[in-house]
Formats: C-alpha cells, sequence, structure tokens
C-alpha cells in the first residue's frame, strides 16, 4: 500500500520515540518505521517480560513511558516490521520502500542507530566470538545468555553493562578484558561523576561485577581466537598491550564466547541512498552532517530531512534523546525555542566528547592481524588478498581494495568491514563516506523486486 | 515452551526468542558454512547488520536468524 505522512521518522529508539512524541505534540501528522517486532530500538530491546526487562535495564521506565505514550499518541502511526530497503527523491517528495509499502513525505527525520565496530584478528569468525552488542541482544531480546564461559573485551562503558548484565542472570563471566589503561578508565569515571544519573548506573554496574568477583583486566586486549575441532570457539589469546595497541605480551585463556565491543559505528545506510550530507567524525564514524536544529543539507529545496540520536556521532541514549526532540519540533516547524533541550544536548555532547578522549582505538590493532585473517566476512576476503592487490595490483584506495578483491561487496555491503578496509587503506574522508553509499538498503528478494513491477 | 527443528534435530524455544537465540541456548553455534571455504558461522552482530547467521526458514532463503522470531513447528536448515 502506499502511505502518505507529514512527517516520517525511521528507526524506533531513544532518538527515533522521542522525535515522534515532540513532533506528534506539535500537532504533525507522524510516522514511525522500524524494521523489529518492538520499539526501543537496541537500547530498550526488550522480551516484554517486565521482570526480565526491568532487570536488564538501569532505567527501563523512562524506555517504556516513552514507547507506551508514543503508542498512545494519536497522531502517531506506527508501521513495525518494516525494513526499507531503498529511498530515493522522486518529484520533490521522499520514497521510502519496504517488501508491503510505499512511504511518501516531504519531511523526513533519520534515527537509524549504530551497531558495534569491529577490528579483524585471527579466528574473529569463529562461531562464539561475537560483538558485545550481540551478547546483549540475545539477554535483553530473547533472555539467553551467550554460552558458559565467557569473556568480555574491547574497550569502552559499553563493555560494564553488558558484563553486569550477563553476571546477574548466571552467566560465568571469566574477565572483562579493557585496552584503556587503568588510570585513563579512572579518568572516564571522574566524567561519568559530573553526570549523577550516569555516575549511579557506573556504579551498579562495578558493584555487581565486585560482588560476583568478576575480574577487569586492563591494558589488554583480545588478539586471537581458537577453535576446537568442531569448528568453535575454545580460547582466546590475550594480549598485554602498550598505548598504542601494540601486543607485549600474551596468554591464553579458555572460553565458548568472547562478545567484543570496540565502539559504535552509525548505520548510515539511508542517508547514504537519499545522498543527505555526512562528514568524518572524530572518532572516525561517518556522521550525518546536521545543523543546531539538527537538520540534515539535501541538494533538493523542496524536502527537509534531519537526523538524530547515533547517526549523527555516537552519543549514547541521553544525547540521543535530546536531539530526537529538538529534531520531531524542528520538522513540526514549532515555534518552541526549546532551550532547555539545547542545553541538555550540549551536557550530553560534552560527556561523548569526553569518552571519546578516555577509550581512544590506537592503529596498533592493524599488526594483530596476519595473512590469513579475514577481513570481509561476507565475500571471504582474507588480508593477503588485500596486501596482494595492493601489492600486484597497484591497489592503493580502498575503493581499489573493494573492486579487486570483492571485499565489502557481499551481503552487509561493507556495513562490517568497509570501516576496517578505510583504515588499512588510510582512506581520506571522501572515500570512507563514499563507502557508506549503499543503493539498496537492505538486500530483497528477486521475487520481491518483481511484485514492485521494478523487473 | 514450543519447538521447532534446525537441520532435523528438535530445538526446544521460548515464545518470544529469535532463532538464532533458541539455537545458542541448545548449544548449536553453528548456523552455517561459508560458501566459498566452508568455514563455520555462527551468531556475529546480532542485530541483523552482519548476516552471518543466514538460516533457511519453511524453505525460504537467506533468513536472518537474529531478527526472525521462532515459531513452533519451523522448519529451519543452514543456509547453503
Amino acid at each position: 500500500m502506499n502511505f502518505n505522512h507529514q512527517i516520517i521518522i525511521v528507526g524506533g529508539g531513544p532518538a527515533g520515540l522521542n522525535a515522534a512524541k515532540y513532533a506528534a505534540n506539535a500537532g504533525a501528522d507522524v510516522a514511525l518505521i522500524d524494521s523489529g517486532v518492538r520499539l526501543g530500538g537496541q537500547y530498550w530491546r526488550h522480551t516484554g517480560d517486565e521482570a526480565l526487562d526491568q532487570s536488564l535495564h538501569h532505567n527501563f521506565d523512562q524506555g517504556s513511558l516513552l514507547i507506551d505514550a508514543v503508542k498512545a499518541n494519536p497522531r502517531i502511526t506506527l508501521y513495525l516490521e518494516s525494513q526499507i530497503w531503498s529511498a530515493s527523491v522522486i518529484d520533490d517528495s521522499i520514497v521510502l520502500r519496504t517488501s508491503k509499502d510505499i512511504f511518501i513525505t516531504k519531511k523526513l527525520v533519520i534515527a537509524t542507530g549504530a551497531y558495534d565496530r569491529s577490528l579483524p584478528f585471527p579466528g574473529w569468525d569463529i562461531p562464539g566470538v561475537m560483538t558485545a552488542g550481540a551478547a546483549q541482544a540475545l539477554l535483553k531480546g530473547s533472555g539467553v545468555i551467550a554460552g558458559k564461559k565467557i569473556v568480555i573485551g574491547g574497550t569502552g562503558p559499553f563493555l560494564l553493562p553488558v558484563a553486569a548484565g550477563m553476571s546477574s542472570h548466571g552467566g560465568n563471566i571469566v574477565g572483562v578484558i579493557e585496552a584503556a589503561g587503568k588510570a585513563a578508565w579512572g579518568k572516564g569515571f571522574g566524567a561519568l561523576l559530573k553526570n549523577p544519573a550516569k555516575a549511579l548506573e557506573g556504579a551498579g554496574y562495578l558493584n555487581t561485577l565486585r560482588k560476583r568477583k568478576v575480574e577487569m583486566r586492563f591494558r589488554q586486549a583480545i588478539v586471537q581466537a581458537h577453535a576446537n575441532a568442531d569448528g568453535v570457539l575454545e580460547a582466546v589469546t590475550i594480549a598485554n598491550i602498550d598505548a598504542g595497541f601494540k601486543i607485549k605480551s600474551s596468554y591464553r585463556l579458555s572460553c565458548d564466547v568472547a562478545a567484543i565491543s570496540w565502539g559504535f559505528t552509525p548505520d548510515n545506510s539511508l542517508a547514504g541512498a537519499l545522498s543527505v550530507k555526512q562528514r568524518v567524525n572524530c572518532d572516525g564514524a561517518v556522521v550525518i552532517d546536521v545543523d543546531s536544529n539538527q537538520r540534515a543539507t539535501h541538494p533538493n529545496p523542496a524536502i527537509e530531512i534531519f537526523a538524530a540520536g547515533e547517526s549523527t556521532g555516537i552519543g549514547g541514549s541521553d544525547l540521543a534523546l535530546a536531539e530526537g526532540a529538538i529534531a520531531g519540533l524542528a520538522a513540526a516547524h514549532s515555534r518552541h525555542k526549546a532551550n532547555q533541550l539545547r542545553k541538555l544536548r550540549s551536557k550530553a555532547q560534552k560527556f561523548a566528547d569526553t569518552l571519546f578522549k578516555v577509550y581512544p582505538i590506537a592503529d596498533g590493532w592493524k599488526s594483530w592481524i596476519t595473512p590469513s585473517t579475514t577481513i570481509c566476512r561476507c565475500e571471504e576476503v582474507k588480508y593477503q588478498a588485500l596486501t596482494q592487490a595492493r601489492e600486484t595490483l597497484a591497489a592503493e584506495t580502498p575503493r581499489d581494495a573493494k573492486l579487486f578483491t570483492r571485499c565489502g561487496m557481499g551481503l552487509c555491503q561493507g556495513r562490517v568491514c568497509a570501516r576496517i578496509v578505510s583504515d588499512l587503506f588510510d582512506g581520506d574522508a571522501d572515500e570512507r563516506i563514499r563507502s557508506n553509499y549503499r543503493p539498496i538498503i537492505a538486500p530483497i528478494t528477486l521475487g520481491e523486486l518483481a511484485e514492485e513491477g521494478l523487473l | 515452551m514450543i519447538a521447532f527443528t534446525f537441520n532435523g534435530e528438535e530445538v526446544p524455544a521460548k515464545e518470544g526468542q529469535s532463532v538464532s537465540a533458541a539455537l545458542i541456548a541448545h548449544e548449536l553455534r553453528i548456523n552455517r558454512h561459508t560458501r566459498i571455504n566452508n568455514e563455520p558461522r555462527g551468531i556475529y552482530c546480532g542485530i541483523g547488520i552482519c548476516f552471518d547467521c543466514l538460516v533457511t526458514i519453511d524453505g525460504v532463503v537467506n533468513q536472518r536468524g537474529c531478527l526472525t522470531v521462532v515459531r513452533s513447528g519451523m522448519i529451519v536448515e543452514s543456509a547453503k
């Protein structure tokens, strides 16, 4: 079916929910589209089992109240389980397609969130190695602990809720491996203390880990994974690293799950498909460039595109909520100046900027890679194929690498490896932004295309 | 509890769980083998980004196990 709405918001996490609420309260007719079964996004992913959901979220009330408010608002139409596969501007309107429906609007709010950033290492494609976000989604969305002997690694504040959540629900966490040094990590906690709510949340996780005797190890990283005869994870190699992430010494730790988080990458496939202006953020991530009203830049003056949340730069839920509210008001052309929201946004932005400084990811991870290490998981491109392309085919840029080796051309369309290849080939800003351009947002079957009359 | 089959083996699951989560809970970690090097793959990103946990569900190929909610009697097979 075809649906026309005054404002369409894509993404039902904190930013999209708040954008919908504020735009609808300002009088606009709003549609909220999400690919998931339930609202909440990754942050407020839940099962519907109240006790479990409450126990897994630091402040689930905030999320469930917002979700309820959005569901109850007569000006908001919800479209769940709606994965957009194509977006284009046709006759001065934005046209979004799912396999079922076509959505048409003049005003779009992009709130598509982020996913875990991966760093490759030997064995990161062995079953049992997963992102920390995957371990978290298994627990928050399905009530399942990822394994029997779990090691958590990477860097940043996200390691704590993942470890505490699994541990307090019976998971056996054999170590939390943090790449930052203890002093730097403590500085991050100092920044946390300036935000009382965050300080309380962080202290709660630490208390859980202490009670359950979960050990945190600093200036270490998971640098290799080992499979057993069945082909699944049986151990990891953990290295003591220097500040540049180079390996100093290493030891082996047996485990059946390694859940790893190196921060996040915005999912800006929708922005890329619509040629919305993007830029490279201080952490190297490609983000949507927005003004003080969360308005993005698009060459067609007949349409308005806004962006909020992680798609404009990784910053966490408080920042996403503030940005979502401002985007919603601006899209609805509200006269509200939203000074309080702007103050909240700037405070949350400062906090996010501090975290980038405390948990830097140094280039030394490139030294963990061996010739047989997988770089592109979809097309099974090994590192040696990339070095060969560089040495014998004169591949100089990430784009050359892609054309010669097929890395980034599989089903995920480079969502996992494009940033890695950009780093390995020292891609400049333009190349990083271009690697984010995917004409097809999500794979679609030929049958669905035929039904649309497009074949 | 409900049940579905994975490569012919009966797997119990809770209502509302994803296919990949139910497989993990039953200690089935390998969703498929890759088409070029025949390498085992399981759940990786867990949120529909990476397409590593692909399975065939009731004859429909290339379904993401992490995004599909289990239904009673579902026939799930490793993606080819």
